[in-house]
């Protein structure tokens, strides 16, 4: 057992994240003249003092605003990106499904594709075409796998991105907003293979803006709110609450 | 657990002085300092992706000229058209070839040799933008991009190469000799130099987009000032303290230690050894220095 299971799945904290960002003011003869740097930057605090633990057989949901810090976080999980203060433990291999299909090269066809992801998650060549026909067949993709990424509607971009993930048998699973998309036949399969993730002490972490399905789906739902934690708690208080807080948010 | 045997991937990190990510666990903390130990992973790491970064520089190579109607003819077409170029303009025009007897062979060596390390610092520039959604999404040595990128120039510098002899042999009676053995040891003293240049370039130029408009303009200052397009007699003409300059360009070992190889000619010592020390520092600096700072990359992105 590679995995300590008396620590949790993921431990964050005091996690924090800024970004600089290039202010696109209008130039003004004065403002030109007045300024000391090239170009004016403000700063962006992406994530500010966020502690949390997801537990082992445990479905985290995260929701929040467009901008709230919700990619930021699976991204300083995925430990794609550093963060600037606080730390993240993270004890297991994770497999991330950030975004829909992104990481796809779209110009490239789905099999070069399916090989692309498989090598950067660290797979040698012959892992990866060992998964291969599992793969498409789970995509339910058949002959559209020699076609360029490019020609698939968003259903099959997320149908192969979902596949890959999965098959890829990770300890975590980080999702962002890809559960809205795929047809119900689709998103049965898809809860099913996270159950079974789950049910082998798996963890899961998923984020979306679109409210249904997560009060099914998670056990506990974490609400970032530009940046800071407004609530973690049982996913059905913590929806209901955001739903309440935010009306305009799909559900 | 356990599906999952194999360690962990990516920037090595410190945790209170000591590794923690051997066994599947790892830390990731505001203050990660890469230390020695955490090297070693690191090698290893790149060893494991090492895959990744072949597949990658073969797909670029296939697909470069993939819609072309002559295809893979590119490859030896491209630095035929380039010979012919340059020996329009310097040879012909110009009249460079004064003083250097074989002047297509010394002319072609320089430019192929030059062009390996003038594309390698634009596509090292570009191997992280132009990735950036993989780096944003998966967690993998990104020493591995430039080193890719690197590859794919060398293979077409291997290439040009092969179109060298085809040239210089009936143009210059240069065939080629039992010093040929040491063009792998060129070879690879200029590929870990390049990719130093290519780990500088990429790292600069997430922060600063600026970079990619500089360095065609670098790199052709680069090109004039060294031994490539003239003669070594035109600066010894000049003598005095523009020669003494000119030999701290890293390009005059690396091309004269091409052309030791290539050529026949004497091995300029002094430049050599100019050259390995240029290699310790652009070449092996570049690479720490991108390993240092890959940690902050997607943020920029």
């Amino acid at each position: 057992m590679t995995v300590p299971r008396a620590q949790p799945a993921i431990k964050a904290s005091r996690i924090g994240v800024s970004y600089r960002a290039y202010l696109d003011r209008a130039s003004t003869f004065r403002r030109v003249v007045a300024r000391r740097r090239l170009r004016q930057t403000t700063t962006v605090v992406a994530l500010d003092d966020v502690s949390f633990e997801v537990e082992w057989g445990e479905t985290m949901g995260l929701v929040g605003d467009n901008g709230a810090g919700k990619s930021t976080l699976l991204r300083v999980i995925a430990r794609t990106m550093r963060p600037d203060a606080g730390s993240v433990t993270v004890n297991g291999e994770t497999s991330t499904l950030l975004q829909l299909g992104a990481g796809f090269n779209h110009e490239l066809s789905g099999r070069r594709n399916v090989y692309l992801s498989g090598l950067a998650h660290g797979l040698a060549r012959v892992e990866v075409s060992r998964l291969f026909d599992d793969i498409v067949a789970y995509a339910e993709l058949g002959e559209a796998i020699d076609r360029p990424i490019k020609s698939y509607s968003s259903g099959m971009v997320s149908r192969l991105a979902f596949s890959i993930s999965i098959h890829l048998l990770p300890d975590i699973l980080l999702l962002d907003e890809v559960l809205a998309v795929g047809d119900a036949g689709f998103r049965k399969k898809s809860q099913a293979a996270m159950r079974e993730l789950l049910g082998q002490g798996g963890a899961v972490m998923v984020a979306s803006h679109v409210l249904s399905g997560m009060a099914e789906m998670c056990d506990r739902v974490l609400w970032l709110e530009r940046g800071r934690i407004r609530d973690l708690g049982p996913a059905e208080t913590v929806i209901e609450a955001y739903g309440r807080a935010s009306p305009s948010v799909p559900r | 657990m356990g599906r999952f045997s194999r360690s962990f991937p990516g920037a090595p990190c410190r945790d209170a002085g000591r590794i923690v990510e051997s066994t599947g666990v790892a830390t990731v903390t505001a203050d990660q300092v890469p230390s020695l130990t955490g090297w070693r992973n690191y090698v290893r790491n790149l060893w494991r992706w090492r895959e990744f970064g072949w597949f990658l520089a073969m797909g670029n190579l296939k697909a470069r000229n993939a819609s072309t109607s002559l295809g893979l003819v590119w490859w030896m077409l491209n630095p035929l058209i380039m010979a012919a170029v340059y020996f329009l303009v310097f040879g012909l025009i110009l009249g460079g070839r004064r003083g250097e007897p074989q002047f297509i062979a010394w002319l072609l060596s320089g430019v192929f040799a030059f062009n390996y390390t003038a594309t390698a610092m634009t596509s090292g520039a570009n191997s992280i933008l132009s990735n950036s959604r993989l780096l944003v999404n998966i967690r993998f040595p990104r020493l591995i991009l430039p080193i890719s990128a690197v590859i794919e120039t060398g293979v077409g510098f291997l290439m040009s190469i092969a179109v060298y002899y085809l040239i210089v042999w009936p143009a210059d009676g240069v065939s080629p000799g039992i010093t040929l053995l040491w063009l792998p040891v060129a070879a690879a003293l200029h590929t870990v130099f390049n990719l130093g240049l290519a780990g500088w370039t990429a790292r600069l130029a997430i922060p600063f987009r600026d970079i990619n408009n500089l360095i065609p303009h670098l790199t052709r200052l680069w090109l004039y000032l060294s031994p490539i397009i003239w003669p070594l007699t035109f600066l010894q003409d000049r003598g005095g303290p523009v020669e003494d300059l000119a030999v701290l360009n890293p390009m005059y070992g690396i091309l004269s230690f091409y052309r030791m190889a290539l050529m026949g000619r004497d091995l300029d010592t002094a430049a050599f050894v100019l050259a390995i020390l240029w290699t310790l520092v652009i070449g092996v600096g570049g690479i720490l220095s991108f390993v240092r700072h890959e940690g902050n990359m997607v943020r920029h992105l």
